[in-house]
């Protein structure tokens, strides 16, 4: 895959990407951007290995999950105290976002469980392709899915 | 598994739109001509690297038949140096002088043989860094 062609596709579905990613960071758009932005740059590192088969955007959520993860797995130390300053100031980093609610109840998943959840729902993918996407078995994304979409409910008192 | 009605709505009705797409271009633009940047510098590195492999491989084949060729050139019955000191050690040294310095040469050897493998091994791994 050329650059140009790699850019044309990029163009055609940053949008979806951002949003997947804005969703995970629980409405944090700086960290999304820069995720986002990570994820694109090992994707055109690797995009010379990429086949052609009409998945360009799985291919591309999967490099974006695996990114996030590893984002929070570096972060995993310092995360309680992020969460304690957002607590104390009131979803700050949040304010700038209109859709604060479904963000804060977002926040209280698990990672795998967020990703499964903003996949499924907001992306519109099946439980194979999640499967696909999460390198999990279809039995653990239905649980995942499950599980958040009842913490979920339970957050959004829907 | 079906999908739960309030929630597909709520994420649905809440799906973002971003105003900066042309300034998230541009920025993953730059990163993208860094990172080619940084690639061509990279695989220059290497090729320098696999120059230098090759100068030093000539150099010391050159320089090995030099002095395979020298010792072998030399009278079989004189030895190759002299000491004209009559101390035990250095007096072995001298009857036994071919036989060290071919001795040294194949340590040499050797050891520019196991230090060619190892930058070999070292550029294939910095190519599969570069690849991933």
């Amino acid at each position: 895959m050329t650059r140009e062609v790699f850019i044309a596709h990029i163009e055609r579905e940053q949008e979806a990407l951002r949003g997947f990613l804005l969703a995970l960071c629980c409405g944090n758009k700086s960290d999304a951007d820069d995720l986002a932005q990570d994820a694109l740059v090992k994707a055109y590192l690797s995009c010379a290995g990429y086949q052609d088969k009409g998945k360009f955007r799985s291919w591309l959520f999967k490099i974006a999950y695996n990114t996030f993860l590893n984002h929070k797995a570096s972060l995993r130390c310092t995360e309680n105290i992020d969460e304690a300053r957002t607590l104390i100031s009131k979803t700050a980093a949040d304010s700038s976002f209109e859709h604060q609610d479904l963000y804060l109840a977002l926040r209280t998943l698990p990672p795998k469980e967020r990703s499964a959840i903003t996949l499924f729902y907001l992306n519109g993918y099946n439980i194979k392709e999640i499967s696909m996407i999460t390198e999990t078995s279809e039995d653990a994304v239905k649980k995942q899915l499950s599980r958040g979409r009842d913490k979920l409910k339970e957050k959004l008192k829907l | 598994m079906t999908k739960d009605k309030a929630l597909e709505e709520l994420f649905l009705a809440q799906k973002p739109h971003f105003s900066d797409n042309a300034d998230f271009m541009a920025s993953l633009t730059k990163r993208l001509d860094a990172v080619e940047y940084l690639k061509q510098h990279q695989e220059a590195t290497i090729r320098r690297y696999k120059m230098l492999m090759v100068a030093a491989f000539v150099v010391g084949i050159i320089c090995g038949a030099a002095a395979i060729g020298y010792v072998l050139s030399m009278p079989a019955d004189v030895p190759l140096f002299t000491v004209h000191v009559q101390t035990g050690l250095l007096l072995w040294l001298a009857e036994n002088s071919r036989l060290i310095a071919a001795t040294v040469l194949s340590l040499l050897m050797t050891l520019g043989i196991i230090s060619i493998i190892s930058n070999v091994q070292d550029i294939l791994r910095m190519r599969v860094r570069i690849k991933a």
